[in-house]
């Protein structure tokens, strides 16, 4: 896998690393994950029975109630939180709340070709301070 | 962002501790919508902290501890248990007492502890123009499309907001964003708040976050069908304005502009919200629930006029869930005994979504929480029924406030009458 970076609008600050969870469908935050282990369970999710902790999770947009930040921080609360976020549009404020809550750095609209080259599994780096996506080749 | 003086001094520590890092917290949601400058706010409605999640009242707790002081009129939101009587509704002492303990702390803080969902019921009533920050998407909604005053969908930081009187300009603080997206016209007739939440909840699967312009209602809807179409909206799209000419502060009909998304919204998608969420035993439902959102007072006389001389169900409770300034206003008036007298039970600060029943907490294993196997619920909210399946995952039967106690009293579901097929 070729190296790369790409850039994005940062939201929450801060850097992470994990592998790349990629959906394609949007996530409710209150609902979809099971709080304790960090595993989808919402039945509309193509990412339904993958974990999000330690991931860099990548979605096209974040769905359902206002009661998301809760959901994001219980992730926190129970070690089993996404490594990152990164969105291809600004989330409702209460999914922002919950990031900066958590300490869980997020990023928006990364530039096209991050959507086109993007790999499940991809070993990212999100720099959530300064706005950068950043693909390590695997050792 | 360009902050003045006051929100400097803030950052600089001069309102304490706990103030500067709700500031800077602020600060850095401001800066992630490109917000120009903080608006002053005049009210906050905020998180109560919730018992079924592991460390969250610690979470209010702490704010408290740390020195926080709300410094606008603030109000609290619904809670995990009823904090007056949690044995009634069958929870265990450890979380009732736990969720004691956020009431203390929102105590030390100054906070209004109203525990609800409606706190505009209980007298929080914001108006026209005025910036506030909600925690509780149906009061977005509601103060938004009803009051005039100015809202976004918030988690936590309303809390900070509550702590500072300060918030971020961005998203319905702006005129810009204050305009309508979709056209709906409404050619069904709803009647009463099951029938409006219904009517909301289609609305909102259509329009998504939009701001659906609503027209063609033959009447002026009452405050609590109002009340119950935001709600609706909010919990299936992720609406935090709807727009009525004529209603909605300073909206009249020339609130109609060109080139908006038409949507049209007849009783065939009325019907089919309550078909939908019929998905239950019609002999076998062991609760019947009354008060989604918070009731009124208005609906409180509403339930104890249908419950008056009758006598529920062997086999069968009827809950009738509100804040606990309206329980109150309703004892003084008389209307608790009629409702309590027919078996059914009045529970405040919580509900059945809000309360030990959900399976998708995460409790304390010290707590001891075990949520009680329930076979159907049989609600008459479109929000109730869209969370009992989400958050209990039981199955429910959706029909009119009038249907749902006569089925209380039959111990069998009756549907909801199509008026205008």
């Amino acid at each position: 896998m070729p190296e790369g970076v790409w850039q994005a609008r940062g939201v929450v600050g801060g850097q992470a690393e994990g592998a790349a969870l990629v959906s394609r469908t949007a996530l409710s935050f209150l609902g979809d994950l099971d709080i304790c282990s960090g595993v989808v369970v919402g039945r509309s999710s193509d990412l339904l029975g993958a974990c999000v902790t330690g991931r860099v999770l990548v979605l096209p947009a974040s769905r359902g109630s206002a009661g998301a930040w809760r959901f994001l921080f219980q992730l926190k609360v129970h070690d089993s939180h996404p490594a990152a976020l990164v969105l291809k549009e600004l989330p409702d404020p209460s999914v922002t709340q919950g990031a900066i809550l958590s300490g869980v750095p997020m990023v928006v609209e990364p530039e096209a070709e991050f959507w086109e080259d993007l790999r499940d599994g991809d070993l990212l780096q999100v720099d959530g301070t300064i706005g950068r996506i950043a693909r390590r080749n695997a050792e | 962002m360009q902050l003045s003086d006051h929100d400097l001094g803030l950052l600089d520590g001069v309102g304490g501790d706990a103030a500067r890092q709700a500031m800077e917290a602020l600060v850095q949601l401001g800066e992630a919508y490109d917000a120009p400058d903080m608006v002053e706010i005049g009210y906050a409605h905020i998180h109560a902290g919730m018992a079924l999640y592991k460390g969250d009242v610690e979470l209010i707790e702490a704010t408290a501890q740390g020195g926080a002081k709300m410094v606008v009129p603030t109000s609290t939101n619904i809670t995990n248990a009823d904090m007056g009587d949690w044995q009634g509704t069958g929870a265990p002492d450890t979380l009732g007492l736990l969720q004691k303990r956020a009431e203390a702390a929102h105590r030390a803080m100054g906070s209004g502890t109203s525990f609800t969902c409606t706190p505009y019921w209980a007298g929080h009533w914001p108006t026209w123009n005025m910036h506030i920050a909600s925690i509780e998407s149906g009061v977005t909604v509601f103060a938004n499309s009803v009051l005039g005053a100015r809202s976004n969908r918030d988690g936590f930081f309303a809390v900070y907001a509550g702590m500072t009187g300060r918030y971020p300009r961005f998203g319905l603080h702006l005129d810009r964003n204050r305009q309508p997206t979709h056209r709906v016209t409404v050619t069904a007739h709803p009647m009463g708040t099951a029938e409006f939440t219904a009517l909301g909840y289609a609305i909102g699967l259509t329009v998504g976050s939009g701001v659906p312009l609503v027209t063609g209602l033959q009447t002026r809807p009452s405050l609590d069908e109002l009340d119950a179409m935001g709600v609706g909206m909010a919990t299936s799209g992720g609406v935090a304005m709807f727009i009525v000419p004529g209603v909605t502060p300073p909206f009249n009909e020339d609130a109609d502009v060109p080139g908006l998304t038409e949507v049209e919204v007849g009783e065939a998608d009325l019907a089919q919200i309550f078909d939908g969420f019929c998905t239950g035993d019609e002999t076998g439902f062991d609760l019947v629930h009354l008060g989604c959102p918070h009731a009124s007072f208005e609906e409180m006389k509403q339930y104890a006029a249908l419950l008056s001389g009758r006598r529920i169900a062997e086999g069968v409770e009827l809950w009738v869930t509100t804040s606990r300034a309206v329980r109150q206003m309703a004892r003084e008036a008389g209307l608790l005994a009629p409702i309590m007298a027919s078996g059914a039970r009045v529970v405040t600060d919580t509900c059945p979504i809000s309360c030990h029943f959900a399976c998708t907490c995460s409790p304390d294993p010290a707590l001891g929480v075990k949520p009680p196997s329930l076979r159907t619920i049989l609600v008459d909210s479109a929000k109730q029924a869209h969370y009992v399946r989400d958050m209990i995952q039981c199955p429910t039967l959706f029909t009119t406030s009038e249907l749902a106690v006569e089925s209380a009293v039959a111990g069998r579901f009756l549907p909801r009458n199509r008026r205008n097929a």
